[in-house]
């Protein structure tokens, strides 16, 4: 049996499970995840970082590559990531905002 | 370390180079093809057991002030100040500082460091050279100083060569490769001076002894001569020479260069004034080849070059404000308050400096603590505080990268802040600030009991960022990882 395509909110939302552990913020609300297209079983992301040279790097583009191939349906999960154009702060939701306004550990 | 997912029956998730993507099936690359390995970043190990050796270095070297707070109370340069301070200052900073640096420098130039058996080589020479060295200086042996003191910089040798090769293939060379250059030059010439120092405090009486072993002797004479010529110079003058070109030649422009990079990466924002950063890494260096010589000589230019490296530390100051000022991360955490907490302790060191630089200042009891207060403050205020604040940031990577890194979008990992205890570095934060005031009223008022306290306060602080550490630790031989992320239903992988 075939398994259904993934929808796309289903994808933004495995995306939302990588977080970039010294934000503590997922990459979706932090806006480095720029666009999502999903072509049958195969999904690809444009995203990009806080800044280049970034050690997060590997991690956080194999990480979201792994979550998109998590989901049911998706047989191929390709990571774009782009430089241009470059991340600003003013890209980030209002949960990334509050959350690292007060943001320290415990 | 990294990512590395392996075909297994075509039904896991592998690394296709074709496409750039993950698949599976037949589609999918080769058996055996992996993610993308980490690019830049060296074996976890390598930068943590130079870094560990240095927490233990620290905490003895502050167990050794609470034993002889004498040390500081009175007038220095006795055999056993200058053990502790090398056991400090190689033990502790030099070892964090040299252990970071593996680290850092292929991952902020992007490039591989590069050979990691020659670090490996380093750590072993860098343990036996700095042990056996603060060992002979507490007895006062300088020939064997001397010899441990060569096993350390061949060491360091091995440490610049690997450095300057990893440096010179990096795609790219900006303001903290440049940084980090001169900061190893200053090193090396640090290291060299030293030895140099160590060579005129011995005796060249076994030199006849020695007419068999050509090559030996050879050495020997060679060493008598740089005897020679460091006769000329005052030793006072020239030991104070050589810290400096140790710990502003090679700490403080290492702290300055990483900085530019490490501080707006992690507080989200940019170099304001490329221009103004250049300038105060141009002063630095300007500042010590002049403060070199004319602390050396003794010349009455001293305030000059002191004046020198002071703008540039005042203009660097001023960019890191910029820095935070222009910041978009509103709430700053734990490891880079400790970081700018220690920069501010450049303010005293600074004033002292600048007075201490004055051709007429007197030569009493008092100046001689106010030349106390200075190395400690410049090296257990300053550099101290910055180096324990980004261990607070290097150490929890290197553990997660180790651990997590390889779950993320599989599992839930913690985030580096919920790796350690926040109220412990607080906690540690405040007691090793207190420490350093009640350590620096001791060494005005020549207060042996007063340093006492405040040496103890310094170690509860220490104690706090050991335990935080074996908390990060922890994670190597105990993960947290959270369930698995998948919404894949359990057969749908099934071959």
């Amino acid at each position: 049996m075939n398994s259904p395509t993934p929808t796309e909110t289903a994808v933004w939302n495995a995306l939302r499970s990588v977080v970039d552990p010294e934000l503590g913020c997922n990459i979706v609300d932090l806006g480095l995840v720029y666009d999502v297209a999903i072509e049958g079983a195969r999904v690809r992301v444009r995203m990009t970082l806080t800044t280049p040279g970034c050690p997060m790097h590997e991690s956080l583009c194999t990480g979201a590559q792994l979550a998109l191939f998590n989901l049911e349906g998706v047989q191929e999960a390709q990571v774009e990531l782009v430089w241009d154009p470059p991340w600003h702060p003013a890209m980030m939701s209002e949960t990334a905002r509050a959350l690292l306004a007060a943001s320290r550990p415990r | 370390m990294g990512v590395s997912l392996r075909i297994s029956a075509g039904a896991e998730p592998l690394w296709s180079e074709r496409s750039g993507a993950f698949q599976r099936g037949r589609d999918a690359a080769s058996p055996g093809a992996t993610a993308p390995q980490t690019a830049h970043a060296p074996s976890i190990w390598l930068p943590l057991r130079f870094i560990l050796t240095g927490l233990l270095a620290l905490f003895a070297g502050l167990l050794g002030l609470v034993a002889r707070p004498d040390l500081l109370a009175t007038y220095h340069y006795n055999q056993h100040i200058i053990a502790l301070t090398h056991l400090l200052v190689l033990g502790w900073l030099s070892s964090v500082a040299m252990g970071a640096t593996y680290q850092l420098v292929p991952v902020a130039l992007q490039t591989r460091l590069w050979s990691e058996r020659l670090a490996t080589w380093q750590f072993l020479l860098h343990v036996l050279g700095v042990g056996g060295m603060v060992w002979m200086f507490w007895v006062w042996n300088m020939k064997q100083v001397g010899h441990f003191g060569s096993v350390f910089a061949l060491g360091v040798g091995l440490f610049v060569w690997n450095l300057a090769r990893t440096l010179w293939r990096a795609p790219r060379r900006d303001l903290t490769a440049l940084a980090i250059a001169g900061a190893l030059g200053w090193l090396a010439a640090a290291i060299l001076f030293g030895l140099a120092i160590a060579a005129y405090k011995c005796t060249y009486d076994s030199e006849t002894g020695l007419a068999t072993a050509v090559g030996v002797r050879s050495l020997v004479a060679a060493l008598r001569e740089v005897s020679h010529f460091m006769a000329r110079f005052d030793q006072l003058g020239a030991m104070h020479a050589h810290a400096h070109l140790g710990a502003v030649g090679f700490f403080t422009l290492l702290i300055v260069g990483v900085s530019y990079k490490l501080v707006p990466m992690f507080a989200l924002s940019q170099v304001q004034s490329l221009r103004r950063a250049r300038l105060s890494i141009a002063l630095l260096n300007v500042g010590l080849f002049g403060a070199f010589f004319t602390v050396l000589l003794r010349s009455p230019l001293k305030p000059l070059f002191a004046l020198l490296t002071v703008a540039g530390l005042a203009i660097y100051a001023w960019e890191l404000r910029a820095i935070l000022r222009a910041r978009k991360r509103p709430a700053l955490d734990g490891g880079l308050v400790i970081f700018l907490t220690g920069v501010a302790w450049l303010l005293p060191v600074c004033a002292l400096a600048l007075v201490l630089s004055w051709p007429r200042l007197p030569l009493n009891t008092f100046t001689g603590q106010l030349e106390n207060l200075y190395g400690f403050l410049g090296l257990l205020g300053f550099v101290t505080l910055a180096v324990i604040g980004m261990l607070y940031k290097i150490v929890p990577f290197l553990v997660w990268f180790g651990v997590y890194s390889r779950h993320v979008g599989l599992a839930r990992v913690p985030a580096f802040a919920e790796m350690f205890s926040g109220r412990l570095q607080r906690f540690g934060h405040g007691s090793y600030l207190a420490g350093l005031l009640v350590v620096s009223a001791g060494i005005l008022a020549s207060q042996a009991p007063l340093v006492r306290a405040g040496a103890g306060l310094l170690v509860l602080g220490v104690g706090a960022l050991l335990a935080n550490v074996a908390l990060m630790l922890r994670h190597l031989v105990r993960p947290q990882l959270g369930p698995p992320l998948s919404t894949k239903p359990a057969d749908a992988n099934a071959p």
